[in-house]
């Protein structure tokens, strides 16, 4: 399955950049996700509860950054694995300045799945990854305004 | 003896407990001190097992035991061939490659068991599969049939150099010079795709080792538990006699509980055999998808010749077909689809070219039509293509190329799944092409109906294709009878039953013999304790091997029971007769004895039994026939089709069936009636998506699309009775001819309501969306 798609930040690259580096603010910003452990450099590993329609469970997996240019592009590649299936995914992003406070995020990926949650989960897979996506791109936003904003006011 | 039940359309009479809820299941036994098994599956299609580690799972409270396959030791065995492999021929190559219990080294398809937990209930065991550590290293999947034959694909078996399965040809005359002589030759590429069998109820399996007893019972939703106990004794070094095997009733069969041994039947009784207890494993609906066998998938390049009158010169296909990761059942299939490749015609020339294909995929053994289906599309899609080429009426075409009344016993010259020459022991294809076309009102719907549905811009279809069906194969089948000191009749057979009615149509040949009602014939069947020898319930047979040997066995109690009652009654065996459950003088009715009378008598407790007799009116007989007996006919059906939402609906049906003397029409219209619906499901709805690393994308009911109610039309059945040589009911058989011929007749059908598009169907099963994208940019001619 292909995965693509792009999002505006309110804030400037750097910013950007620094936040979806940051292990904490990444936690809180993929839905359902339990731990997140940067264990080295570019490696992070952690569990997160994932529900697909009829499917859900908890999956381990390791998040890794390769190719990076600060603060422009890195690849991003997840395996995940648990009760009702694995996954596999692997993409590039891309951070563009849109003027001095705005961000263009686009990202490209492939996305490969296997076990219960594409067996019986497929038909929503598409839908339920996009809103996933954005919904955590929507919170990466919000930390990003707030750290921003408390920068502003400190 | 007069005929008075057989032929009737009698009411089941084993309908009143299954439908309220008396018949006994697989899932309905229950033993005080059952345990229940979960299998931990694999989630890719193909991988190396790098390592497994099952110790956690054993320490969760509730787990009995845990086993990989290095726990199996010696007991660890890939599984003996279903079907013996084709005898060394020359040019014939086959690789035996079979199912083993656990996976070892490497997985081969999607949902292959790495592991079994024995538990105290389900959950406990499903739950404990989280806890096995397991280790897969991912490798590429050979998943489409073309691609695996490829030099780089990846390799399903290693130690092969290809995929290639098997490499057979067969020939009949000399094709390519009949292609040389011919005035049209039309080649076209036909992809056939898998499906499911989808039975209603599930695999299932309670074995039990009781070791007091020393005796192993096993009840399997299989449709052959005389090999299954006969495999199992072998497997574990039991006796026979110490191991029953019980097929209760079965919710559905369809082909797939004919394969043995899936890994579950082995493991269970493994694990009854060390631990001591009654184990029950249930299949769930996603494990059904993924690891009961599936059918189908064929890729043909054909080919046919004719004459500009019509005739058929030749016919001509190199195949690949997709027999999944193992071959465990031979050739069956794919010599099945070459059997029907010439269909109901007089083929003079035939030339076939057969490539068998691992993949990594669930095994494919028969499902319900059994590679039928595929060789029919094959030759009624070409003689669809040829009569328009030819501007011949697609029903006289078929005319003139039928085989003839007179010509039976055909002989077609290549060989048959039995590897014996293909024989079409007797048709009449020409009265069933005929009485179709009537009942549909073929002519009237031609030159009135579809022109003024057409000008009122209706697509409207009309579609009408003819089919063979080769039934009632061999071995044999027995049967024990016996007259019970009540009067009743107990009648024990081999075959298991499915849903095929034959407590009431093996009943009613029993009654005409014995004078009983049928409601007074006890009939057990698939319990190996009962009868033990035989084949199964597969191949459309029951109506013909068990029933003739029911028959026959019936002919011989009534033998004895005659001439008993001669000796009783003192009267000569000419003078009696049997009816109402007594036997009586003829002229003089009110001296009579009844069975249950000359039952008692005929095993005393006191006495001298003369030298050379048997106690009891009792007689176990057999039948194998000679070879298979053919059925026959001609499908028709009137489609719509919305070319907006590319939805279709089946405004008619029509199936006219010739299966030989009908034991019972009502239960012959039934099997029609199921196998249609699932041939519409093979023709517009079910198909198996699998992607490129081999995992199933539609593994459940939500989307894998099973025909209801709404989809499946009324189905009109006509009959004719060309009785079958080579039985004395003159039976043929029944149960798949209904899903035969659907694929090819809802081609044609699509084809003609769409005949403004100019379209050609050479795949099946088309979907809505593959319809959309075949008429996708094609000119309209108005």
């Amino acid at each position: 399955m292909r995965l693509s798609g792009d999002y505006v930040f309110d804030g400037p690259r750097e910013d950007v950049w620094e936040l979806m580096r940051d292990p904490e603010v990444l936690a809180t910003a993929l839905p359902g996700t339990q731990s997140l452990t940067r264990v080295s450099e570019n490696e992070y590993t952690g569990a997160m509860h994932v529900r697909v329609g009829p499917v859900s469970g908890v999956f381990s997996g390791r998040v890794l950054i390769s190719d990076e240019v600060p603060p422009e592009s890195y690849t991003l590649t997840v395996e995940g694995k648990g009760g009702p299936a694995f996954v596999k995914a692997t993409g590039s992003v891309r951070l563009t300045e849109q003027g001095a406070d705005r961000t263009l995020l686009e990202y490209e990926g492939e996305f490969q799945a296997g076990g219960r949650l594409v067996s019986v989960g497929q038909r929503l897979l598409d839908s339920v990854s996009k809103s996933m996506i954005r919904q955590g791109l929507d919170k990466l936003n919000d930390a990003l305004r707030q750290r921003l904003a408390a920068r502003e006011e400190g | 003896m007069t005929v008075k039940y057989v032929g009737q359309r009698m009411t089941r009479t084993e309908d009143p407990r299954l439908l309220t809820g008396q018949a006994l299941f697989v899932d309905d036994v229950e033993i005080p001190g059952m345990l229940y098994a979960a299998f931990l599956r694999s989630d890719y299609a193909h991988a190396r097992l790098r390592s497994i580690d099952v110790s956690a799972a054993r320490e969760r409270p509730g787990v009995i035991a845990a086993y990989a396959a290095a726990d199996m030791g010696e007991a660890w065995q890939p599984g003996p061939p279903l079907v013996i492999p084709p005898p060394t021929l020359e040019d014939v190559v086959f690789h035996t490659r079979t199912q083993v219990p656990l996976v070892k080294d490497k997985v081969r398809h999607l949902g292959e068991p790495l592991a079994m937990v024995i538990a105290e209930s389900r959950y406990v065991a499903e739950d404990a599969l989280e806890d096995i550590l397991v280790d897969l290293e991912p490798l590429p999947a050979a998943v489409d049939l073309e691609d695996a034959l490829q030099p780089d694909a990846p390799l399903v078996h290693d130690d092969l150099e290809s995929n290639l399965a098997a490499h057979l040809v067969q020939e009949k005359g000399d094709y390519a010079a009949a292609r040389e002589k011919a005035d049209l030759v039309i080649r076209r590429r036909i992809v056939i795709d898998r499906c499911v069998a989808g039975a209603m109820e599930n695999r299932g399996i309670v074995a039990h080792w009781d070791h007091k007893a020393q005796q192993l019972t096993v009840w399997d939703t299989t449709q052959a538990p005389i090999p299954l106990r006969n495999g199992l004794a072998g497997m574990f070094g039991l006796s026979a006699h110490q191991v029953r095997v019980i097929a209760p009733f079965v919710g559905g069969g369809f082909g797939p509980k004919i394969m043995m041994f899936y890994p579950e039947e082995v493991l269970l009784v493994w694990a009854t055999l060390k631990l001591g207890r009654p184990i029950k494993w249930i299949e769930d609906r996603r494990e059904n998808f993924l690891t009961t066998t599936q059918e189908r998938g064929q890729v043909h390049d054909a080919e046919i010749a004719l004459s500009k009158d019509g005739r058929i010169l030749g016919v001509s296909h190199a195949f690949l077909h997709d027999t999944g990761a193992y071959d465990p059942y031979g050739l069956t299939i794919p010599l099945n689809t070459q059997s029907h490749a010439m269909g109901a015609y007089d083929v003079p020339n035939y030339h076939s070219e057969l490539r068998v294909v691992f993949t990594n995929k669930m095994i494919v053994t028969p499902v319900r039509g059994a590679g039928r289906p595929q060789g029919i599309f094959l030759m009624e899609r070409l003689l669809d293509i040829a009569a328009r080429e030819l501007g011949i009426d697609r029903i006289e075409i078929r005319k003139r190329n039928f085989i003839p009344p007179e010509k039976f016993p055909y002989n077609h010259q290549i060989i048959d799944q039995a590897f014996a020459s293909l024989m079409f022991d007797s048709g009449n294809y020409l009265a069933a092409l005929e009485k179709a076309a009537e009942m549909i009102g073929y002519e009237e719907f031609v030159k009135e109906e579809q022109p003024r549905l057409r000008a009122e811009g209706r697509h409207v279809g009309i579609g009408i294709v003819c089919f063979v069906e080769t039934t009632g194969v061999g071995p044999y089948e027995g049967a024990r009878i016996t007259v019970e000191t009540d009067g009743r009749i107990s009648v024990a057979t081999g075959v298991g039953t499915q849903g095929q009615g034959h407590f009431t149509s093996f009943a009613q040949i029993v009654a005409d013999q014995l004078g009983v009602s049928p409601r007074d014939v006890r009939l057990v069947t698939g319990d190996t304790s009962e009868f033990h020898w035989g084949t199964g319930t597969f191949a459309s047979r029951g109506a013909v091997v068990a029933a003739n040997a029911i028959h026959a066995a019936a002919k011989s109690v009534r033998a004895k029971v005659l001439k008993l009652a001669s000796k009783v009654l003192e009267t000569p065996e000419e003078e009696l007769e049997l009816a109402d459950g007594v036997v009586r003088v003829a002229d003089l009715p009110e001296q009579s004895v009844g069975l249950g009378e000359l039952a008692v008598l005929a095993n005393p407790l006191r006495g001298a039994v003369e030298p050379g007799t048997e106690p009891g009116l009792e007689s176990t007989d057999y039948y194998g026939p000679q070879y298979g007996a053919t059925a026959s006919g001609t499908h028709a059906m009137i489609l719509e089709v919305d070319p907006e939402t590319m939805m279709v609906e089946v405004k008619r049906y029509v199936a006219v069936e010739d299966c030989g003397t009908m034991l019972n029409p009502l239960i012959v219209e039934g099997q029609i009636h199921g196998g249609v619906a699932l041939g519409i499901g093979n023709s517009y709805y079910e198909q198996l998506v699998y992607d490129e690393t081999g995992q199933l994308l539609n593994a459940s009911m939500a989307d894998y699309l099973i025909p209801t109610a709404s989809e499946v039309p009324r189905v009109e059945v006509g009959h004719e009775e060309t009785r079958s040589p080579l039985n004395e009911l003159g039976s043929k058989g029944a149960g798949e001819a209904g899903t035969i011929p659907v694929p090819a007749l809802f081609a044609q059908a699509l084809e003609d309501a769409l005949a403004d598009y100019r379209l050609e169907v050479l795949e099946m099963p088309l979907s809505p969306n593959k319809l959309f994208a075949l008429l996708h940019g094609k000119e309209v001619e108005r």
